[in-house]
């Protein structure tokens, strides 16, 4: 197992080196200036000015260099300030990651909550009206853009209840309350579509189950329906679903970018799309990164759950 | 760039289907009304264009939010023109004079000047030497590291020299030659030439005064923003709030009347038109008569005000220093062959401009009608076509076009404009939407071939700003590279001609030099509308001063009435 865990954490460097390159690769490529866009607001900013600045933040040197610069301040936890707003990028990321970690863990949660059950009452009572049910809202929640859903969601409300979440972020610490009303309402659009996928997978998976030997056995022993579905299937349905899950939680990030517009929270899906319009290098490719090593990690954290759902699994 | 008078708040969300629908249903009115001689401007709006100042004695206390697009980068106004940060920064700072706040004004198109900082000012009679006469007791914001000291004539001469030394505002605070400061309540402005239009200048939002402690300090004025507005700066978290509170040692003892107003970063429409509806906003911008509607579905009571608008801010840019767009015939055939009130029509639902550059109030009493705006820029496209001909391109040309859609009917209107010169010119226009940075750099760098659907910066409000510096062949703010010694001689004869019959007269004739050029082909532009809860009090926005843009200083003299 240890040597399984070391050689998956080596296998990520590559994967990494890779990420660093290919978005340090696209940011370079992209057309557009920050600096351009920082200080010419109208036009009169001298060619010196640009060259001064352009020297500051190490962008005239040759791109290998940039990049191993680049790289040293990844690795040493320094990433540097954006182009853009001067501030720290670990300061933004302080900011805008426990914005997003609660979007996204309250739309898991709820995503769970509502896909589980769903998913085995469907499989349960297959070809019944609650199962087409299910299966719609499945099909709906695979189908509906978040945007969409999310702009809906915010006018309807406005217009049946005379209410929508309070704008301007508030901390959980400051005020439970406040913050709890201004994220429920996002975390459910977007804990719709990974419910959506993972309904869908958790019913197809619990209707295979079902068919096994085991749960034959386990019915032809007179235990009842609960014990067998929940105890006995569901447990070994789980592994694809989980392995869904892993995977849904980059679609839940990105996501995350639309929702939270949407709703005006300032998470790390806003901090990117604004750094990615005003070409804010450091911030982006710190930003991505990030995000490349949570999957990676998540990945790896999917596939060791495996072992504890499944004695049957062992890791060489 | 962010515009204001131009700007947008919150833009209509018009799908395709929408558009369609519009375009149909203008289309058809446009064919009804072809014969009636309707013109843009005539369109008329329920609403009227200016909301007079309450009678009763103003209210102190509660607080007012807004929910804003703009999110500012960076709070420093040497280093930006961006309408994020001047939707507020003339609350925090004030500037040597100012226009008229809506509660002072006679209506919409008022620009007269009153001190701020300033209790007087006279020009020598070559206009070269400006004395301002400051007034006494002022006091900075009580924040640290200045701590509420007073304000005196050095600051003065210490903010201009910083915003002539570096940054995006250099060019306009480059032509002061010298400041003295006889006494600690007197400034001298020395400049390089006459300029009767000086004054205006220094009233533009641009021109506000930061505390010298703060940049001393700091290096900028990124972190900390410190003025003698009547608001301080409690709180600025980007992506989420600007807060301000009052400033109670503000000079002017009676404001302002609202204890906090709160900008709540808001970038999708959908969620500010909500935040309006449910009362977390006290005042929204739409663009269209049918947003209005929408809104006044919900909230019946909602107070809206007609926005006067008095120039557009976007046009066609071309390439006007080579070929083809060099030959005036050609710039001529290509403004013939748009049919601008069939935009007006159908994208801004007949609650628009044609377009124009230069304030019409400069020079002119009522809005022109396009009939006024000369021959080549009625819709033409048999003449055009002759006169494209003429020019050398019978069988018309090829060309490019990029463009930034800073608001979803601008992506129409190139469309229509794409189409009309197919149609009626055969010129095969190839159109590249790009992201903001990307057609920022592009545009202003001004390097580039065919065409751009090109802006003018949103805060100018002066005729100073307005002409020399968007006109004159040596600013670095013409984008339109016009290039003409006419133009430039009008504009430097403009800064030199104190009498303000003399000046009108003068902006006419530049104005009509340059429709008659075809230098800047303006396309239409909606008017929009302030949408204001029922309870608010002098918050109507004159013209070129929006209040929820660069026009917010006049929130200073807003109440609420609940």
């Amino acid at each position: 197992m240890r040597k399984y865990v070391l050689r998956r954490l080596l296998l990520a460097i590559p994967v990494l080196l890779l990420s660093s390159l290919i978005v340090f690769g696209l940011m370079r490529v992209m057309p557009g200036d920050a600096l351009i866009a920082l200080m010419g607001e109208s036009g009169n900013i001298g060619e010196r000015e640009l060259a001064h600045v352009r020297q500051q933040l190490h962008l005239d040197l040759p791109y290998y260099q940039q990049y191993a610069i680049w790289l040293w301040q990844l690795v040493s936890l320094r990433p540097g300030d954006s182009i853009f707003t001067g501030e720290a990028i670990t300061v933004s990321l302080a900011k805008s990651i426990p914005v997003t970690l609660e979007l996204t863990v309250l739309a898991l949660v709820l995503g769970l909550v509502i896909a589980v059950p769903i998913g085995v009452l469907s499989a349960t009572r297959q070809d019944t009206a609650s199962d087409y049910v299910g299966r719609v809202v499945a099909v709906s929640g695979l189908s509906l853009p978040d945007f969409w859903l999310a702009t809906l969601v915010i006018t309807f409300a406005a217009l049946w209840f005379h209410w929508i979440p309070p704008i301007g972020y508030t901390s959980f610490w400051d005020s439970p309350w406040r913050n709890l009303q201004q994220f429920l309402l996002p975390a459910a659009v977007l804990g719709f579509r990974l419910s959506a996928a993972t309904m869908r997978m958790t019913r197809s998976t619990v209707l295979e189950v079902l068919r096994e030997d085991y749960v034959r056995t386990a019915w032809a022993k007179g235990l009842g329906g609960r014990i067998v579905v929940y105890k006995h299937a569901l447990k070994n349905a789980l592994i694809p679903v989980v392995t869904i899950v892993g995977g849904q939680i980059g679609v839940l990030l990105a996501g995350a970018v639309v929702v939270e517009s949407i709703f005006a929270l300032p998470g790390m899906g806003r901090l990117t799309v604004e750094a990615i319009l005003y070409r804010d290098y450091p911030v982006v490719q710190t930003n991505v990164m990030l995000v490349a090593t949570t999957l990676v990690t998540l990945n790896l954290l999917v596939d060791l759950s495996y072992a504890w759902l499944d004695p049957r699994i062992r890791y060489r | 760039m962010r515009t204001d008078d131009a700007g947008r708040a919150a833009f209509h969300r018009l799908n395709r289907r929408d558009f369609i629908r519009t375009s149909a249903a203008g289309l058809g009115a446009a064919a009804v009304l072809a014969g009636s001689g309707r013109t843009a401007s005539a369109a008329t709006s329920p609403y009227p264009d200016w909301i007079a100042r309450s009678d009763k004695p103003a209210k102190r206390g509660g607080s007012m939010a807004r929910a804003s697009a703009w999110d500012p980068p960076l709070i420093d106004p040497r280093l930006t023109q961006s309408v994020g940060l001047y939707q507020f920064v003339t609350l925090t700072s004030s500037r040597l004079v100012r226009y008229v706040f809506s509660d002072e004004a006679s209506g919409p198109t008022d620009l007269t000047l009153k001190g701020d900082l300033a209790e007087s000012w006279q020009a020598s009679p070559d206009h070269r030497v400006w004395t301002f006469k400051l007034r006494q007791g002022v006091k900075w914001h009580n924040m640290a590291p200045v701590n509420g000291r007073e304000f005196v004539a050095a600051d003065v001469k210490y903010c201009f020299e910083q915003y002539a030394k570096e940054g995006v505002q250099s060019f306009n605070f480059q032509e002061i030659e010298a400041i003295e400061t006889p006494d600690k309540y007197t400034v001298r402005l020395h400049l390089n030439t006459p300029n009767v239009l000086l004054a205006q200048n220094l009233a533009e939002p641009i021109a506000v005064l930061f505390a010298r402690e703060v940049l001393e300090k700091d290096g900028d004025l990124k972190k900390t923003l410190i003025g003698t507005g009547p608001y301080m700066l409690k709180e600025h978290t980007r992506k989420v709030r600007i807060v301000l509170q009052r400033h109670p040692d503000y000079f002017e003892k009676n404001a302002p009347h609202v204890d906090e107003y709160t900008i709540l970063s808001t970038p999708d429409a959908a969620t500010r038109l909500a935040a309006f509806r449910t009362g977390q906003a006290d005042f929204i911008w739409v663009a269209s008569p049918s947003e209005v509607e929408t809104v006044r579905k919900t909230n019946p009571n909602a107070v809206v005000q007609a926005y006067h608008n008095t120039l557009a801010p976007f046009g066609l840019t071309l390439a006007q220093d080579r070929a083809p767009f060099n030959d005036v015939r050609v710039r001529r055939a290509i403004s013939m062959a748009i049919d601008r009130q069939k935009m007006v029509d159908t994208v801004f639902e007949g609650h628009g401009i044609p377009g124009w550059g230069v304030p019409y109030i400069y020079y002119t009493d009522k809005q022109p009608t396009l009939a006024q705006l000369g021959p080549w820029f009625q819709y033409k496209p048999a003449e055009a076509k002759k006169l494209l001909a003429e020019a050398g391109h019978p069988n018309g040309f090829p060309t490019t076009l990029f463009y930034y859609e800073y608001f979803p009917q601008m992506t129409s209107e190139v469309q229509l404009v794409q189409q009309d010169l197919k149609k009626n010119l055969n010129i095969d226009v190839k159109i590249t939407k790009l992201d903001y940075t990307t057609y920022y750099g592009r545009y202003v760098e001004s390097k580039w071939d065919g065409m751009c659907w090109g802006f003018q910066s949103g805060h100018g409000i002066g005729l100073d700003e307005r002409t020399y510096q968007f006109l004159h062949s040596r600013s670095p703010k013409n984008f339109f590279r016009v290039n003409d010694p006419m133009i430039d001689e009008l504009c430097t004869k403009l800064r030199q001609t104190p009498d303000p019959a003399q000046q009108r007269a003068l902006t006419k004739k530049l104005v009509e030099r340059e429709f008659d050029q075809a230098y800047r082909l303006w396309m239409p532009y909606d008017n929009g509308f302030l949408v204001f809860q029922p309870h608010m009090r002098n918050a109507s926005a004159p013209a070129l001063r929006r209040s929820d843009g660069y026009g917010a200083s006049t929130l200073a003299r807003t109440w609420l009435d609940k």
